[in-house]
Formats: structure tokens, sequence, C-alpha cells
């Protein structure tokens, strides 16, 4: 379903990604993870046109995701859950629900099947968005992106900041998801969760894919506790 | 008493004024972190549309200084600002300047350097008496249409999937665009009532003093700056309490200002807000400068 | 003598002639013209000096300042007011004092008392002003523009209203204008090379790195915008030595667009640019104004009187110039630095000379007893709790690895150390001084250094630049701060890089470079944020060596935050782990890395089964 090409990402006269290769199939759950600075960020940014890359290419399907602007990509099926969340926070929760839900006659429908699916969303949803805690904010930011009914989700560090136990629902979810067949692309951080949860991983270390695999086969990897605490002595 | 109530009223219509161009300045800087020097000559060029069409109806010279400004606006927009949407917060504000010397020297050629008359429909320049008051009917005007203003703004933010899209992309544009909100069409939008709000305030200051020149702009956008910045940055309703305290001072300092100092009101006026940024330099009511990206 | 400037001495030379050499060239042109065409080249020369103290202001600071003709206005004023015959003055002015009345002064003195008065205003509107935003700026100095019109066009008994002056005094010849001219290039490009002006030119690159060498931004601010106060006010009064008219509108809106057109378009960050700029665009003007009159172009079309289509013309130009070349003609380059000077041959940047490394750039052997230390910090931000209860101490001499997994707390806890957060609760003192809500600048002059996760180096200034604002952020004089930074780059082994701009820099260099420049300020402490991020395994191992051969030299102590283990094993012989905002475990980095809570952070206890599997 998406594929990377050889992508290659700089700011400026700084490359932080050399040259990645990446395949997501449909209904797959695949991760990306690896230490701050590995570029993960920069990857996705790039798939959702928010910088161009400087090499490669995201396709998409048939569809060429490099070079188009954001709402494009939006609207091909893609919906990010960005780092830090990004929810609107001077909106109400029904309103960033209301914004992401397609405009046509569908749209009150839907948010309600998503209220529905997040109970506590129901709850607080004349409420405006800044007064969820870290973990309602990550639901109503998946619960948004999921109401543009897409084709892949991808979710960017979704356990940062947020409390073991509420990670722990946050996964839940994102299993009752994996159940339904919701393609996804995972990139954390925090390995363990990942790597237990999705079908492959890609470890990425400084700007390149340093392995790749199913769970078993990354935890006989040594290269994979070297991309984070360094070589053991 | 009477005297008291009438300089209000007279403070208010100044303000609601004021307010009217604060907003149009605030609704473009919510979603492109820009403020448009070139406001005013939005202003400036819907002012010279009443005058150019002075034989027609009034309601369509009006209707026309209405379109006029969103017009120009929008053109401003695809042709200048579009191409430095990304540059820094002095590039964009040095390209708006660029483009209101352009507008503004444009109808110094196209019609005179100097100012022109233009006729004002009877009744306005008539009062009206309420409870002892005499209040001039284009206060009554100004005041009625800002109320409207605020409310149909508010309507349309409040109430409509567009204003939905406008409210978010001005609080995180890269956001509203990763959910499929087009980030052209929402800045069009901006551009466009920000034009037609100018217009209205063109509108309401020749009807003020029956006269359109090259330079009218740009006192009316420093006035609108400045409300913005004390009122703090991309609050509307920020926006409306500067442009309000803005015009509430400066009428009432035209009134009780002593003679010998009555040439310098508006020096005074604009001194007060460098007062205000110094202990508060996010503005009274705070606010972010530039905008938030994911 | 190693460097007096930052450039070789041919290069600042040239940078020097060449603005210098326009200027003579426009005055000989002046000078053998028509009386017309003289009067022209001397307002072209006023105007140019009006530019130039725009340059002096805008270009360095990275600000823009739409008022900076309200000083001209303030000059003309004065100089017409002390210069016009008794005669003439009280008809104009009657409200005139007679000592000012009687004056009678010559061009010179009053030119001089014009860009006295200039610059105390200068002086008095900036003081307010620069504290606003950066934003706030360029607002309310439109609005002191328009204050300085209305006071002078409604204060008729001093200034002679809206009608103005006439009949003053035409003294200004075309030498006296070229004079001036050389004066006003002098003094901008001595600004630009001092410390002062290199301090502001940092903000302007990176206003949180420049906090984090102690710069003051309001007080450099400050400083240029009185210079610039006082060349714009020499160049009005020069101005209407010449016309021998001045009204309110003189220096006004129009005025203001076709400066900082020139200003723009001839690249604002060089003096060059300036000069070019104002030559150029004057040449357009005088053009265009042509056409204002009636012109047959090409013998084709046929335009009749236009006036305002000349101010039409400069503003698409400028309109243009912002779209499709924001850096001007120069680049914001001086003459010295154009690259095609280098490409005909013409040593630009010649190689430097090999630096006394002396005692400049080590401190003390042994570092007095204190320490850096944080107590029960805690801080919330965004409604989640990023830091809870942290201690730290840190002491001269020894290398503390601060670790954990992504969103642990680390950078915020770097932050709250440096003075760019404020924590909700706990204490940072720093040798015994509490310093809590200290700003970074205030932090950075008592001894404490850092560097970024972004580098954060000031792109259009070269290496040897780069290190040497950091000691000039404490006080150093250009010569001291010249040696420092060739010691410490030397040490770094950064000196190929030092005539390089920071910005053509590989990311690798780049690190090193604000490790460089945090060293300048000659630190008590330093926190480095993970300066390996983002490097490749050999670009990695190299600055570990660096790191562990240099900072022991230096004696500061180091805080460093790393993900790359390998560095912090080889560096830090104790180890500080966060992990959700709280201390997990201090030790040395052979125990941490073992220990069972801390693999779990990082990759959950999934991984330890596996590890033990393994074993």
């Amino acid at each position: 379903m998406l594929e990377l090409e050889g992508l290659r990402v700089g700011y400026g006269r700084i490359e932080v990604v050399h040259g990645v290769d990446l395949s997501v199939g449909e209904g797959e759950a695949v991760g990306m993870i690896g230490p701050n600075g590995a570029g993960k960020s920069s990857i996705l940014r790039a798939i959702f046109g928010l910088v161009r890359p400087t090499a490669g290419r995201a396709v998409f399907g048939d569809r060429v995701l490099t070079g188009m602007a954001p709402e494009q990509v939006a609207r091909l099926g893609l919906a990010l859950v960005p780092e830090g969340r990004h929810i609107f926070k001077t909106l109400t929760v029904e309103e960033n629900l209301r914004l992401a839900a397609p405009a046509d006659g569908d749209g009150a429908e839907s948010t309600e099947a998503a209220l529905g699916r997040f109970p506590i969303l129901r709850e607080r949803a004349r409420r405006r968005a800044d007064r969820l805690s870290g973990g309602e904010q990550q639901q109503l930011a998946i619960a948004r992106a999921l109401l543009g009914r897409p084709k892949l989700l991808v979710l960017d560090e979704p356990s940062l900041g947020l409390a073991p136990k509420m990670i722990d629902t946050i996964y839940e979810l994102l299993h009752g998801l994996r159940e339904e067949g919701v393609t996804m692309l995972l990139v954390e951080q925090n390995a363990a969760r990942t790597i237990d949860f999705c079908d492959r991983c890609a470890v990425l270390s400084t700007g390149k894919v340093r392995a790749q695999g199913s769970r078993s086969e990354l935890q006989r990897n040594p290269d994979v506790l070297r991309a984070y605490l360094g070589r053991q002595p | 008493m009477t005297e008291l109530g009438q300089h209000l009223i007279d403070a208010l219509a100044l303000g609601s004024l004021y307010a009217l161009i604060a907003l149009g300045i605030t609704l473009v800087y919510t979603v492109m972190g820009m403020m448009n020097f070139a406001h005013g000559e939005f202003i400036m060029l819907a002012a010279y549309a009443l005058y150019v069409l002075a034989g027609l109806p009034f309601g369509v010279a009006v209707a026309a200084a209405l379109l006029t400004g969103s017009l120009v606006a929008l053109l401003a927009e695809r042709v200048a600002f579009r191409p430095v949407r990304n540059a820094d917060l002095s590039a964009q504000l040095v390209t708006s300047l660029a483009v209101a010397a352009i507008l503004q020297n444009i109808v110094t050629v196209a019609v005179n350097a100097r100012a022109q008359s233009v006729e004002t429909p009877a009744g306005l320049s008539e009062t009206t008496s309420i409870g002892g008051l005499l209040v001039p009917n284009l206060e009554f005007v100004t005041l009625g249409l800002t109320a409207i203003v605020l409310g149909g703004l508010g309507w349309l933010l409040y109430r409509t999937r567009t204003g939905l899209t406008m409210r978010a992309a001005a609080e995180n544009f890269d956001m509203a665009r990763l959910l499929g909100v087009r980030a052209d069409r929402v800045i069009a939008i901006s551009f466009a009532i920000s034009g037609a709000l100018a217009a209205a305030v063109g509108v309401l200051i020749v009807m003020q003093t029956g006269q359109v020149s090259p330079t009218m702009g740009l006192t009316p956008v420093l006035v609108g700056f400045v409300a913005v910045v004390i009122g703090g940055f991309g609050r509307i309703f920020g926006a409306v309490i500067g442009g309000l305290l803005l015009g509430i001072l400066s009428s009432l300092l035209g009134v009780y200002l002593p003679d010998g100092l009555v040439p310098f009101r508006d020096a005074i006026v604009f001194t007060v807000p460098v007062l205000i940024l110094i202990f508060r330099p996010h503005g009274l009511l705070g606010g972010e400068v530039g905008r938030a990206r994911v | 003598m190693s460097g007096a400037l930052f450039r070789s001495r041919p290069s600042a030379l040239v940078s020097l002639l060449v603005p210098l050499a326009l200027i003579g060239l426009v005055v000989l042109v002046g000078a053998t013209g028509t009386p017309s065409l003289e009067g022209t080249v001397i307002q072209i020369l006023c105007n140019l000096i009006i530019v130039v103290g725009l340059q002096v202001f805008v270009g360095n600071s990275g600000v823009y300042s739409f008022g900076q003709l309200g000083f001209a206005t303030a000059g003309a004023y004065v100089a017409a007011l002390l210069t016009l015959p008794a005669a003439f003055i009280l008809l104009q002015t009657p409200g005139l004092p007679h000592f000012i009345a009687g004056a009678d002064s010559g061009p010179l003195v009053s030119t001089l008392i014009a860009a006295g008065v200039s610059a105390l205003l200068a002086a008095a509107v900036g003081l307010p002003l620069m504290r606003t935003s950066t934003l706030a700026i360029p607002i309310s100095t439109f609005a002191f523009l328009i204050v300085i019109y209305n006071v002078v066009a409604n204060w008729d008994r001093i200034t002679g209203g809206n009608a103005g002056l006439v009949s003053i005094p035409t003294t200004t010849g075309v030498g006296a204008a070229g004079l001036w001219a050389a004066v006003a290039v002098v003094l901008a490009l001595a600004y630009k090379w001092l410390p002062s002006g290199y301090r502001l030119q940092a903000t302007r690159e990176d206003e949180v790195a420049a906090g984090s060498i102690g710069i003051g931004l309001m007080r450099e601010r400050m400083i240029a915008f009185i210079l610039s106060g006082a060349l714009c006010g020499i160049g009005g009064a020069l101005a209407v030595h010449q016309s021998g008219v001045l009204n309110p509108t003189t220096f006004y809106f129009g005025a203001t667009v076709t400066t900082l057109t020139m200003l723009v378009v001839g690249g604002a960050r060089s003096v060059l640019g300036a000069v070019i700029g104002a030559i150029a665009i004057a040449v357009v003007n005088e053009f265009l104004r042509g056409v204002e009159n009636g012109a047959d172009l090409l013998g084709v079309i046929s335009i009749g009187e236009a006036p305002g289509l000349a101010a039409i013309g400069l503003g698409l130009i400028l309109l243009a110039t912002m779209i499709a070349m924001p850096n001007g003609l120069t680049g914001g380059r001086e003459a010295g630095e154009l690259s095609w000077l280098h490409r005909l041959g013409w040593p630009v940047r010649p190689p430097l000379v090999e630096p006394e490394v002396n005692d400049g750039a080590r401190p003390a052997e042994r570092p007095a007893p204190g320490a850096l230390r944080a107590e029960r910090i805690s801080l919330a931000f965004a409604g989640l709790q990023v830091l809870r209860d942290v201690d730290l101490t840190l002491e001269p001499g020894e290398v503390l690895g601060l670790i954990g997994p992504n969103g642990a707390g680390k950078t915020t806890l770097v932050n709250v150390l440096s003075g760019f957060q404020r924590p909700d609760a706990g204490t940072v003192s720093l040798d015994g001084t509490a310093v809590t809500g200290s700003s970074p600048a205030r932090l950075a002059r008592r001894g404490l250094g850092r560097t970024f996760q972004a580098a954060l180096p000031f792109p259009h200034l070269t290496g040897l630049e780069n290190v040497a604002v950091g000691a000039m952020g404490m006080g150093a004089g250009r010569r001291r701060a010249v040696t420092i930074a060739t010691g410490v780059l030397a040490r770094l082994d950064l000196l190929r890089l030092a005539t390089v701009p920071a910005g053509s820099m590989p990311p690798g260099s780049q690190r090193l470079l604000g490790v460089a420049r945090a060293l300048a300020i000659q630190p008590r402490y330093l926190l480095l944020d993970e300066p390996a991020a983002g490097l490749s395994e050999e670009e990695g191992e190299q600055l570990t060596e660096i790191l562990r051969n240099v900072l022991a030299d230096f004696g500061c102590g180091i805080l460093l935050i790393e993900h790359d283990m390998s560095i912090v094993m080889k560096l830090c012989p104790r180890v500080q782990v966060l992990d959700d905002g709280r201390t997990l475990r201090v030790g040395a980095p052979d125990e941490v890395q073992a220990d069972p809570a801390v693999i779990e952070s990082y990759l959950g206890s999934n991984f330890l089964v596996a590890v033990d599997a393994r074993a």
C-alpha cells in the first residue's frame, strides 16, 4: 500500500534521512523504532508533504505522494496522529471531530460513531479540548484521524508523555483497530510495545534502516540493542 | 450629564470604527501570521470606488465598494502574498508595505494626489434625538454596522463549517491541512472578508469626512496595527477590545484635551499603546506571535 | 596581531574601499556635470547616508524599523532652524525661541547638532521600543513615524506647520555630501566589525543561541538604533541644505518606502548593499521620474504626465525583490566577501596564520570549588508533568551523563538549568547563588554554557566569528576574542573551518562549532544537549575523541545528554538516568547499562527475556 523508495530528507544542507526503503502492506501494522534523532519524524513529514524530500519518493497505491500538499495527501486516505497530538485547543472536542469528518452528509453519523467508540470523549464532547488529560487528548487525536476513514493510519509517538496505564489503554484501542483490519504505520522511540504490537518493525538509527523484521527476528538481532544502548561491553 | 453621554456615544462610535479596522487586520494575521500594511489601501480603494461611482444610487455604490475591497484583497493575496507565505514575518511585512505603496500610487496616477470631495447622502449628516441626546445618524450607522459585523462574524466562525476550518487553521495551520482543510481556500476567504471589512471602514470614513485622498489609509492602518498589538496578537476578541479602547481614548482626548495640546492628540494616542507594550509585551490579552506549526 | 578584524587584511580593505570608491565615482559625476545633475547627485548622496543609517539597525539586527525617517525629519528640522537666517526665520516660525532663531549656525555645526538631537531622540524612543517583541518593533516604529509627522505638521509656531520652511541656505556641496557619505560608510563598517556589532548580528542569526552566550538583546539593539538615528539625522540635515525647502512630508511614507527599497534591493545585511542599492535605485528612480514627466518609450508608446508612476515602479521593484531575491544584489555580503572576487583569484580568504595557542583558551589549573545544583525541580507543561522532583549536582571538572528514553525530560531539565524555562517548583543554584528563573544571558555571564540539539549556528558568520562572538558575549574585545576563539578552534580541530560561513558546514561540524562557541565563554559548567544526535558512526567517534581530549583540558563541569551509550560509556564516570520525569538511577555507566530497570525503560521487559536467553 505504502512504499518508501530511497527516501532522503534534509533541512537546508543537513541531511537527516539517508536513503530509506520501507513498505506497508494492506492490513499490516508496521513499526518504525529507533532513538531520538534517527529521522523517524522527518520521514513522516516527507510522506505527508510537510517537507519535500531531497531524493527518493513515497508512493501510495498508484499515486506518488512526494510533491503533494498535505491536504491532498490527507484526501487520498492517509491520516496522521502527530507527535504531541496537536489537537485544536481552542475548539471543543466535538468541533475537533467535526472538522475531521467528511464534509458530506455522512458527517454527523461518523461523529456519532466516533463518540461511541471513545466513550470518554462523548462525556467531554462539549468541553474545550485543552481541558482534556494527556491520554484523553491522545484518544481524541486518534478518533479524529479515524473519522476520515483512512486507508492508512500513521501514529507518531502515541505513547509519548503518557502514564503506563494510559499507554495500555491506547494500545488496547490500537489492537481493536488492528482486528478491524486498519492498516497502520507506528513510529515509536519506546521499542517495547511497538515490537510486541506490530507485524514487522524497522529499526532506524542515524537516518538509515539498520534492521527489519518480526518480533522474534528482532529479538535475536544484536543491532537493535546497539541502536539504543550502544555496544554491549 | 447629557454632554458626557454625548461624548461617550461619540467615543463608542469611533471605537467601533477602529474595532472594525482591527478585525480586518486580525483575520489575516491569524491565518497568515502577517500584519498587512496594505489593509489601509484596501480601505482607500473602496472609498475611491464610492467617489468614482458617485452618480449611482447610494446602495449600489456601497455594494460596489464592498466588492472592490474584497477583490483587491484577493488579488493582493494571489499575486503578492502567496509567494512569500513561508518567508519570515519581517519579509512578509515589507512585502505588504510594497503592495501598499503600489496601490497608493496607482490611485495617485489614475486620479490625483489631492483630496477629492464626495457627496454624502443627506440623511447621514443629520442627527436624531434620543432621550435628550443628539446623535449623528452616521454614528448610528457605525454602531449598528459594527454590531452586525460582529454578529455575522461570530455566526460565521462558530456556526458554520467554513468558520470552523478558519478557526482551526488560525490555531494550527499545518494540522488543519493534515486533516484535509484546503489551505488556499481558507486564506482566500480570510482575505476576502478582511477586504470587505476594510471596504466598510472606507465607506464610513468617506461618510464622515466627505473626502478621499490617496494617503487616507495610512492612519487607519496604523490604528488597526496598534489596536491588534495592544489587544493581543491574533485574538479576535482582543482586536475588538483594542480598537474600542483606542477609539474611546482618542475621542475623549479630543474633547478634554487642553487647547494647546489638541494638535498633538494623535501623538498622545499612539504613545499610550507603547506604554502598554512595555508592561505587557504580548498585549493586554496576551497572544502568540506567528503561527503554530506541526 | 592575529586578525584585528575577522577577515583577512586584503578582504577587509576591499570591503572598505569598494563602497568608498563608488561614492567617489558618484561625486565625480556630480562635480563634472550640469548644476542640475550636481543637485541630483547631492540628493542621492544624502539618501545614501540615510540608507546606510537604516542598514546599521535593520541589517545587523534583522528587525525592520519603519520609523528611521522620523529621525531624518528631526535632523532636517533642527538643521534648518539653526541655519535659517534671522531675516527669514521668525516669519515662518513665530514661536521659535530666540536662541535658536538667532543661531545662524554654519552647515557643519548645524549638521553635528542635528546628529546629536537625532541620537538623543533615538535613545528616548528606543528605550521603550526595544523592549517590545520583535514583531512589535516595526509597528511601534511606524507609529513613531506618524507621530513625528503629526507633531511637526501641527506645531506651526515652531516648525512652520504643513507649509514647512523655505529659504533654507543651500550650503551642501557635492564634496561635503560625498565626505559625509564616506564617514557614514566607515562608521557603519566599523560598528559592524566591533564586538557590539557582532553581538547584535548574533541576535539576528539566532536569538536563542545569542542569549546562551550572554548577549543582551535590548542593549545591543539600542546601540544600533541610536547610531542609526544619528546617521539618518545627518542625512536629513544635509538634504535639507541642498533643496532649501522642508515640510512634514519630505521624509515620510514615500521616502520610507524608497529608502527601504534601496536597502532591500542592495542587500540589507551589508553596507555595500546599502551603497549599491542607494545608487542603483536612485538611478532607476530618476529614469522613472523622467517617464513620469511624459516620455516617448522607444518612440513607440507615449505616456502623459503621471506623477506617482515612479513610486509604482519602485513598489514593484521592492515586491519583486522580496519574492525572488530577498537577500538583495549583494546577498548580504561585503565587497571583500563576494565569491566572484575569489574566482578572479583575489585572495578573499587566505588561510589563517597558525595561532599561538596561549592561555587565552585555558582557565586556571584547578577550578575553584562550587557546584551547579538543581533541587526538587518539577515542571508541568500543557497538562503533562514533565519533571517530577528531580535533583542533579554537577561539579567543576566532572563529567556527568544524562540519559533516558525520549520524553523523559532531559532537554527540559537542561532548559531549566540554563534559564530557558522556569520550573514550577524547586531551585537551581550556581556556585551557591540561587539562580532559578534568571535569564540565559545572565547565567552565561555567571559561567554557564550550553549547546542545543539543533546546533543553532550563526549561519552567515564564519566559524571563527561564531566562536569569537561567544567570547564577546562575555565582554571580550575584538583582539582577545579572536585569541580565545582561535585557541578553542585549534583544540577542537576546527581551524580549517575558521573562514567558512557556518551555514555551509556539514551538521557534524556545526555541532562541534556549537561546542566551541559555548567554550568561548569560558564556562565553569557546560551543558551539552545530544551533541552526537544525527551523526554517522565515524563522526560520533570523532566527536568522542575531541570531547575526551578537550574537555579535560578546559576544566569545566560537563553535563552530557546523550542517547549514544558508547559515547556516554567512554566519557562519563557518572551517569544519571531519567525516565518519565523522574531520576531512575545514578551510577557508573556499566552499572546503569546493565540495570534491568533502565533496560526496561528503554526496551521493555520482553527484551530482558531475550537478552537473558542470548547471554
